[in-house]
């Protein structure tokens, strides 16, 4: 494989990995909002009215985040009662065939968070509450995180050919 | 193109694409995307994306990387080595006991616990080389935890029920405490199964006989601290969610920093350990949350062309079906739709073609919606431990010892869907089973 696609797919790795590792930290701030929620509601009687609406953010940028980091170490489920039979270049062979589906499904979902966040930005758009936040930073990390799942996804396309082809990216 | 002929190629074009083993939430996505911008044309293209927000305001969702992390964390704490171990000794001297002593830790597990996960995972790694090494049968005790472990999805806490509550606009508690007599029905059913099968042939389970099991009173009266953390994590949790304290996300934050603490104060509790659970939680959290948000866009499709509308006039009007008979229906095709398409996915894409249609039916009883959502929970225990798409039957596959082959896998657990089926079969027959908890308690 050409020396700029072996830097490309080792750099899109290095980035899935450490936001991979922003985002898997991010469920101890989820418990840690959702425990001070309980605590302060329970036993001091202040009731927090942004915790749950704070853990509700972090829940999405926790499954955003950690998009690109589960397709790069194939943590998604898959239905392997034909795939699992298959050889390593098989497997290969069989991914290169479908991997259009998601990549599909990937700009969809990123045509559609675009317009979200135009949308966002234009209207100075608020989540109805009493807490009030904007929803531009969250819209605008979900479009940033959906460009690095496409990003690995073409790096995952790499990878299936060069195993194709007899050798291995890392 | 009709509706109906709109709908029958969406499924059968997910199923094609499923077959070839790319990854669930792409085939799902990338068949609501296609079908949106078929129907809509780029008018639609919004859609996929603002399940995003759908599943933002779906609050109780917090709940799953929690629940997940809290499985982990307890199948790192050495609970479960500790309940094994004071299982094993007080049941170990009866005939099959340590299969027994199984089931009963798995119900356990699951009442701190709300996926199967944990429970497979402990059962797998900590119950089955023990059991194996005693010369018990290893198809017997294979479906021992196939059938134990998937009982984390119907006691609760269950991760399952959740999803069903938001989506069929139930009370958490009323669903919970619903499971209960139906879990502990199917566990007993288990039990007496297991003590049958010995019995009759003894082969199956060797009697154990060594100086371990005779200590003296005192020395087992001790072993029983091992429950205590438990029951603490099951008060802590459940408890204080049922008495109504806690909020649904609260409790779980609260469980998920009492299984921290527990494993702290068992010395478990390592800085690698910590890291580890983390980025396992994340893995399966993401595969959970992506498969939802892909499904949601194909559940929007199914509603926006009129799906519910066409599957009531299909039951009802066309087929003349009786209410029970539509149960009935329903719960076959979760069955049969359950073996091929992940039973998170499908939760989310039939759910809500059904449940309209369950409020309409008079079935002579109150609280319809709960008494369902209990039938599907274990409809799903069944889709989760049969061929060829399981969950439970992959993980064991990956985490029981190398002497348990795939085809032992497979005729482990007939018996077991048989008894789960037979408690649906009563829970219908008798909705009291699941009904009685709570509306005796009534705490909404």
């Amino acid at each position: 494989m050409p020396r700029a696609i072996r830097a490309y797919v080792r750099i899109m790795d290095r980035i899935s990995d450490y936001v991979g590792i922003v985002a898997m930290y991010l469920i101890f701030l989820m418990i840690g909002i959702l425990l001070l929620d309980a605590i302060t509601r329970n036993m001091l009687t202040i009731p927090m009215h942004w915790g749950i609406e704070f853990a509700q953010f972090t829940l999405a940028a926790y499954y955003f985040l950690g998009g690109a980091s589960t397709l790069k170490n194939n943590s998604h489920v898959r239905m392997d009662l034909f795939y699992d039979n298959l050889s390593e270049k098989g497997k290969a062979r069989m991914d290169l065939l479908t991997i259009g589906c998601l990549i599909f499904y990937l700009s969809v979902l990123l045509i559609g968070s675009i317009s979200s966040l135009e949308y966002a930005i234009d209207t100075g758009e608020r989540r109805f509450s009493m807490w009030n936040p904007s929803m531009i930073p969250i819209k605008a990390l979900m479009v940033g995180c959906i460009v690095l799942m496409l990003l690995q996804s073409i790096a995952l396309v790499f990878k299936h050919i060069a195993t194709l082809r007899g050798e291995t990216l890392t | 193109m009709s509706y109906e002929a709109i709908a029958l190629l969406m499924f059968a074009s997910m199923m094609v694409l499923l077959l070839t083993g790319q990854r669930v939430f792409a085939a799902i996505g990338f068949v609501a995307s296609g079908a949106v911008l078929m129907l809509y044309g780029t008018g639609g293209i919004e859609i996929p994306f603002s399940q995003a927000f759908k599943l933002f305001n779906w609050f109780p969702m917090l709940t799953l990387p929690l629940f997940i992390y809290m499985g982990y964390v307890l199948s790192e704490s050495g609970i479960a080595e500790d309940l094994y171990k004071m299982l094993h000794v007080w049941f170990g001297k009866v005939r099959g006991g340590l299969a027994i002593g199984t089931i009963l830790l798995m119900v356990i597990i699951s009442a701190m616990n709300g996926l199967s996960v944990a429970g497979m995972a402990i059962g797998a790694t900590i119950a089955l080389p023990e059991m194996l090494r005693r010369g018990y049968d290893k198809i017997l005790i294979t479906g021992v935890v196939q059938g134990g472990s998937s009982l984390g999805i119907l006691v609760p806490p269950s991760v399952v029920l959740v999803l069903y509550g938001m989506i069929a606009r139930q009370p958490v508690s009323q669903l919970w405490l619903a499971g209960v007599f139906p879990g502990l029905l199917m566990a007993l059913m288990f039990v007496i199964y297991v003590w049958l099968r010995c019995r009759i042939n003894p082969d199956l389970a060797p009697t154990v006989s060594e100086d371990e099991m005779n200590m003296p009173l005192a020395e087992k009266l001790k072993l029983l601290r091992a429950g205590i953390l438990p029951f603490a994590i099951f008060f802590f949790m459940t408890g204080l969610f049922v008495m109504g304290v806690t909020s649904l996300v609260e409790s779980s934050a609260v469980g998920a920093t009492a299984a921290t603490l527990a494993a702290l104060f068992k010395r478990r509790l390592t800085f690698s350990v910590l890291h580890e659970t983390a980025r396992k939680t994340l893995a399966i959290s993401c595969m959970f949350l992506w498969l939802i948000l892909a499904a949601l866009a194909f559940g929007a499709v199914f509603d926006g062309i009129g799906a519910v509308r066409a599957i009531e006039s299909l039951f009802i009007t066309r087929w003349e079906l009786s209410p029970w008979a539509i149960i009935v229906m329903m719960q076959l095709s979760f069955i049969v739709m359950g073996m091929f398409l992940d039973d998170t996915a499908m939760l989310v894409i039939v759910a809500p073609l059904y449940v309209p249609l369950v409020r309409l039916l008079d079935l002579g009883f109150d609280d319809t919606l709960i008494w369902f959502g209990i039938l599907y929970t274990m409809t799903c225990q069944i889709a989760y431990i049969t061929p060829p798409f399981g969950y439970n039957l992959f993980l064991m596959r990956s985490l029981a010892p190398p002497e348990i082959r795939l085809i032992d896998i497979y005729r482990s657990i007939w018996p077991f869907v048989l008894m789960m089926a037979l408690t649906i079969a009563m829970v219908m027959i008798f909705p009291q089973i699941a009904l009685w908890l709570p509306q005796t308690l009534n705490v909404r």
